[in-house]
């Protein structure tokens, strides 16, 4: 019975998404192996030895484990029929997705600068607007309200910090 | 001990015992449904409140925020696919996909319901079981924590969705993130790369909002001209949940709770593990597995009792040895020691009197909670008739506050963004990211355990484990038998995409 499936075929082989992951945790496994002695501070030797369990020893079998998973995974990978969702994306979906991961990071780097009160009544009026709302005025008062009433209830209440407007 | 519990039964009937209490739940049960607010922090901040009251007055008022707290997480969990707390993360699995179909109100009752059951019925368990349960909880050392965490870790990884070798590539990825920052034996540092600010490692709260709550939202609006432009804005949240839908989870509820007290007696293991315990378990005894996962009432029923069952056995180490076993009952023994009492055996034969009483008034808590949750819930449930093109970015303004209180550090927000970025990537080459997600948690403290064994052995693991440990034994001999019978069973009822034929 043939199933239809997303396959690329190099070499007599099937490349899919999946058999591209599995190269990629394998390549990771590679690295891994390379950089943990650079990136793990050597523990304090009491005579001659190290106490308690070695720093390096969960991410070599950690990184041993991408290694051994990767090959079961390349293997399986090429019998694998899920298709590619992110292939099967059109041109609005992209948009809508950019524009609003654009938006996520313009408000994670602007909260602090602006304050939580400005940078949310912007993010909300304009994610609003983009998302087709065309009561302006009901975008108005939520973006206002809720990033207010929110500020007060989490600093005033709660006692905790959200940032503040910059002074003018 | 009948006479301590008779004289415990007349101190706990309190009228301002039950207003603090009922004050400590709804507390708790708002500030579990903010995202970037723990229980632990809503506890912390609330201690001080229970100094100016009496014992029998202030310990049952942190106790209320406790339970309401666990319950609270669901909220969100189940409204916008945002989980309050780190127990909530099952709920998610079923609990947007009933909010999807407009049957909120159903999911939030169904996770209030069976919250009270699992709670009330591990608090009876408590009472009438304390002594053994203490016992038991004196054997559990950190070889048995290691090898329950590894058990757990690989049970979750197969009863989840998708394809067995990619779970365990998540999970695997989760452990690795976890290992960034500090080892949690030595506080060596880990893959920092020197950059000064990932030095005590990725922050869990807007990791786990990264996930789940932001890939739900560039899901809903990849096709926002159908999804949201054209929207009817629909005024019902959906019908109350049926005495038949209930009925017909009682067994998943009363399995959970029998998984979340036995989870609850060991020392450290908490409310995430056996939330997830709880719903494999369900899904692989269920006679319609496939349904789970796709807005299936069993499914919240499960996860939500098992959690909830969790908070009477975990006071038990507290109360009957004067150890803490995690950062939720090390807050409930400030709040003990500051009003004079010290837990512990000398307490029970001193004041056995007051120890039932608290353990009494967390009975009742639960049947408050059940009255005061089951008048909230439509209120919370409301929630889905907001148009969703005003709902996303209401939900991005809390997922983004809830991080940034977390640490106040704004490089929270960046992690929670590039978490939102992958989760919604790995969702559509279907990657699952609760292995991630339970690597992440679990691993420090398999590594933790872990170490602590090997030096308790004093480098002869093997010989150690076989000699002094049974528990451990026989946990290490089920593990490979239980990973090969249940990968067996979801072999079988795995997606038609897990393999291609021609």
């Amino acid at each position: 019975m043939r199933v239809l499936r997303s396959c690329v075929p190099v070499f007599d082989t099937c490349m899919n998404f999946n058999t591209v992951s599995a190269i990629g945790f394998i390549a990771f496994s590679i690295l891994l192996f390379v950089i943990i002695p650079s990136q793990i501070e050597e523990p304090l030797l009491i005579m001659g030895q190290s106490p308690g369990l070695d720093p390096a020893l969960f991410p070599q079998i950690v990184a041993g484990a991408f290694g051994l998973l990767g090959v079961w995974f390349l293997v399986k990978s090429r019998k694998m029929a899920e298709p590619n969702g992110l292939s099967a994306l059109d041109k609005e979906a992209i948009m809508n997705v950019s524009v609003s991961v654009a938006v996520f990071i313009a408000y994670a780097l602007l909260m602090e600068p602006l304050g939580f009160i400005p940078s949310s009544a912007l993010m909300i009026a304009g994610l609003s607007i983009f998302y087709g709302i065309r009561n302006y005025l009901m975008v108005v008062c939520v973006a206002l309200a809720v990033p207010i009433v929110t500020y007060f209830i989490f600093t005033k209440g709660l006692k905790v910090f959200l940032p503040e407007m910059p002074d003018l | 001990m009948l006479d301590s519990f008779m004289m415990g039964l007349e101190l706990a009937f309190r009228l301002d015992t039950f207003a603090m209490m009922g004050v400590g739940l709804v507390l708790g049960m708002v500030v579990g449904a903010l995202p970037g607010f723990t229980t632990v922090m809503a506890m912390a901040v609330l201690l001080p409140l229970s100094f100016f009251l009496e014992p029998l007055v202030g310990i049952p008022f942190l106790i209320g925020v406790y339970k309401g707290g666990i319950f609270g997480g669901s909220i969100p969990a189940i409204l916008v696919s945002m989980p309050g707390t780190g127990a909530a993360v099952a709920t998610t699995f079923d609990g947007p996909a009933l909010t999807k179909k407009k049957q909120p109100r159903k999911a939030l009752e169904m996770a209030l319901f069976s919250s009270v059951f699992g709670d009330l019925s591990s608090d009876v368990i408590t009472i009438l079981a304390i002594g053994p349960i203490a016992l038991v909880a004196m054997q559990i050392g950190p070889p048995e924590l290691a090898s329950v965490l590894f058990l757990s870790l690989v049970i979750i990884t197969i009863t989840g969705g998708g394809v067995f070798v990619k779970g365990l590539l998540m999970m695997t990825l989760g452990l690795f993130i976890s290992l960034i920052g500090q080892d949690p034996i030595g506080a060596l540092s880990r893959f920092t790369f020197d950059f000064f600010a990932i030095k005590s490692g990725i922050p869990l709260l807007p990791m786990l909002i990264g996930l789940f709550a932001l890939p739900e939202i560039l899901l809903a609006v990849e096709k926002k001209a159908t999804s949201m432009i054209r929207e009817k804005l629909d005024t019902k949240e959906g019908g109350p949940l049926t005495w038949g839908e209930l009925k017909r989870c009682f067994r998943t509820m009363c399995r959970s709770t029998v998984i979340g007290t036995t989870v609850g007696m060991i020392p450290g293991v908490g409310q995430v593990v056996a939330a997830f315990m709880g719903y494999a378990a369900a899904k692989n005894a269920s006679s319609h597995p496939e349904t789970f996962g796709k807005g299936e009432l069993e499914g919240i029923a499960a996860a939500e009792s098992a959690n909830n069952a969790v908070n009477g056995p975990t006071l038990v180490p507290l109360l009957t040895l004067g150890i803490p076993g995690d950062n939720v009952t090390a807050i409930l023994l400030g709040a003990f020691v500051a009003q004079g009492l010290r837990p512990g055996p000398q307490l029970f034969n001193e004041q056995g009197s007051l120890v039932y009483a608290i353990l009494i008034a967390m009975v009742m808590a639960n049947i408050l909670f059940l009255v005061l949750g089951y008048f909230l819930v439509p209120y919370f449930a409301k929630v889905v008739t907001i148009q969703k093109g005003i709902l996303l970015p209401l939900t991005v303004v809390f997922a983004f506050a809830g991080s940034y209180v977390f640490r106040s550090d704004p490089l929270d927000l960046i992690i929670l963004a590039v978490f939102g970025v992958f989760g919604y990537i790995a969702k559509k080459l279907h990657f699952d990211v609760t292995p991630l997600v339970m690597g992440f948690i679990l691993g420090p403290i398999l590594e933790y355990s872990f170490g602590q064994t090997v030096t308790m052995s004093q480098g002869n693991i093997f010989g150690y484990i076989l000699t002094e440990r049974p528990i451990t034994v026989a946990i290490v001999v089920a593990t490979p038998v239980l990973t090969y019978y249940l990968w067996r069973r979801s072999a079988r009822l795995r997606s038609d995409f897990g393999v291609t034929s021609d």
